[in-house]
């Protein structure tokens, strides 16, 4: 499917609210725009409201306040035309480990209403496409994850939507089964202008899949751009050192100061927000040279988007610490 | 109603009889049950139309009617364990994202428990006459017969979708199973209408199921009395039910 002319495959939410009876707001006053063929990135932490606006967005949970339309159409008043032009894969695949890859899309291709013509040949491309040929013909119940995913994503492509909801869609994957659904959906973005609203608790998946991030900690959005602008708004990268000396590290941390402010560092090792950026660590090599200081280890940290959710909600993403470790290393 | 609407509850309708057809577990529990209470009741209890007063031509015929009309209930409510597990595991709301219209899930399940009474009638009628049952009523009777079955059927899925859709869990089951089977029972199950006494007497004859059973027997008997009232009583609950199951729907709509 292409996007044709007149089609409105927007995301338009304005002072969205969910409040549960006895609970705390899960989404406390969501605006945000999502333009056609964009892949929007919803990124925060358990909890966050991130699942519980999707559901708000398939007409899945009726909002307490506010609005929203998906496609051009009011999610509260309009929701069979809502259903009609979406697809999800929710956080938890729906699938019945009964039925077998090619009886799931059986069921999908007649609730969403397929021409009879279509169905068998519609769910075999599918099928194919995101890799399950081979095992079409077995029972869900003994799928992988990441099969499972697959199908459910193929599952939710069934009616060529032209929004498609992506819950948390690689949790549990493997590296190889996350790569290769990240190809598949900056595809149906950039081939078939399909519009992407994807949560994710995983700064990687934000950084490479999506155009926008919008940021969520506690039903709320606290910073929302593409990734570049979000961590611009952070500023410069920071350069990490350790000695191999553990008596010099005072005196490497006094040369180090020189070239920007001190950032507190649990790991031995002594961190500074460089002043002039990268453009800094041609000088802080030649003056640990210099001073005959040897250095076991220097590690540039550009920021990232935990640094920004660090920024913006004075807490790092749960989960994220070891992946982001390794990020930025040169 | 249309194409697409009809499509989704065939979609719905097919699942779920595959379901039930390749699962065992699921399936013959359902029939050994009528076929437990038809050796129990017209079996074990014949001596019970031999009663005084018992007027009717035969016993197993007479209990015949009531476990056809249990049978039909009863799947009906196991429809509704299905929705209820349906909903508790996530299918429910691939459904709900799925179906442009709803209603349409409701529908989709009404024809599953609808479309399973084919094998559950065949099954209980077939030992039925191999036991020995007498058909007085001729073919229209027959027909009657079943589509009074059919009905409760319905009633009772319409019931049953409205508890599993409010509560989304299959620990509800008891709520959907045990009014269904004491309405059943408050009814004249062993002996005629005419021959209760004490306090099973008034309720019987308050009890809808009573009118579907007496009619049920006298179309056997080739005797029809009552069937309209029957009719109608079974058409108002279906009525009343289908309110029932439809804002259990918006319930789980509004739950998410």
């Amino acid at each position: 499917m292409t996007m044709t002319m007149g089609e409105d495959n927007s995301i338009e939410a304005e002072g969205l609210v969910r409040e549960f009876k006895n609970g705390p707001r899960a989404v406390d006053g969501i605006d945000l725009r999502v333009e056609p063929g964009e892949i929007y990135g919803f990124l925060g932490p358990n909890g966050a409201g991130k699942s519980t606006t999707v559901l708000m967005l398939t007409t899945l949970l009726p909002p307490t306040a506010g609005r929203a339309s998906v496609g051009g159409f009011d999610v509260v008043e309009q929701g069979p035309e809502v259903r009609s032009v979406i697809g999800a894969a929710l956080q938890e695949a729906a699938l019945d480990p009964h039925l077998t890859a090619r009886e799931h899309m059986r069921l999908q291709t007649a609730l969403q209403g397929l021409p009879h013509d279509e169905r068998k040949s519609r769910g075999d491309e599918l099928i194919d496409r995101v890799g399950l040929s081979e095992a079409a013909d077995r029972k869900v119940g003994g799928y992988s994850g990441g099969m499972k995913r697959r199908l459910d994503l193929a599952l939710a492509l069934v009616h060529r939507p032209r929004v498609l909801f992506l819950d948390e869609p690689t949790t549990g994957l493997d590296p190889q089964s996350r790569t290769s659904l990240w190809d598949e959906v900056s595809g149906l973005a950039a081939e078939q202008g399909v519009t992407v609203f994807l949560t994710t608790q995983y700064l990687e998946e934000a950084d490479q899949l999506a155009d926008r991030v919008g940021i969520i900690n506690d039903g709320r959005i606290v910073a929302e751009g593409t990734p570049a602008e979000l961590k611009s708004e952070i500023g410069r990268p920071s350069v990490e050192i350790s000695t191999r000396d553990e008596a010099r590290r005072e005196e490497a941390a006094a040369l180090l100061s020189r070239f920007g402010s001190p950032i507190p560092t649990g790991r031995g090792a002594v961190e500074v927000r460089l002043d002039h950026g990268i453009d800094d660590l041609g000088g802080i090599v030649r003056e640990f040279d210099a001073a005959g200081i040897e250095l076991a280890s220097l590690v540039l940290n550009e920021p990232t988007l935990d640094d920004v959710f660090l920024a913006k909600t004075g807490r790092h993403l749960e989960g994220e610490g070891a992946e982001e470790a390794g990020e930025g290393e040169s | 109603m249309n194409g697409p609407y009809l499509s989704a509850a065939l979609g719905v309708c097919w699942r779920y009889l595959h379901n039930l057809y390749t699962r065992p577990s699921m399936f013959i529990p359902s029939l050994v049950f009528p076929l437990f209470f038809l050796a129990a009741f017209a079996g074990g209890l014949s001596v019970v139309g031999d009663a005084p007063n018992f007027g009717y031509y035969d016993f197993t015929a007479f209990q015949f009617c009531f476990i056809l009309i249990q049978a039909s209930t009863l799947a009906g409510v196991f429809a509704g364990f299905s929705i209820a597990s349906d909903f508790e595991q996530g299918m429910g709301r691939r459904m709900m994202m799925a179906t442009a219209h709803r209603s349409s899930i409701v529908l989709g399940y009404t024809l599953g428990a609808a479309a399973r009474l084919a094998v559950t009638w065949t099954v209980v009628t077939g030992a039925a006459l191999l036991g020995g049952m007498e058909v007085a009523g001729g073919g229209l009777d027959l027909a009657g017969i079943y589509s009074i079955a059919l009905l409760s059927n319905i009633a009772a899925l319409l019931f049953a979708a409205g508890i599993a859709l409010r509560f989304r869990s299959i620990q509800a089951g008891p709520l959907m199973q045990l009014p269904v089977f004491i309405i059943l029972f408050l009814a004249p199950v062993y002996v005629p209408q005419e021959l209760l006494t004490g306090w099973i007497e008034p309720t019987a004859s308050v009890n809808p199921i009573t009118a579907l059973l007496n009619a049920a027997r006298s179309l056997m008997a080739g005797e029809p009395t009552g069937v309209l009232t029957a009719f109608v009583v079974v058409l108002g609950m279906i009525a009343l039910m289908a309110v029932w199951a439809l804002s259990g729907m918006r319930k789980a709509e509004t739950a998410g």
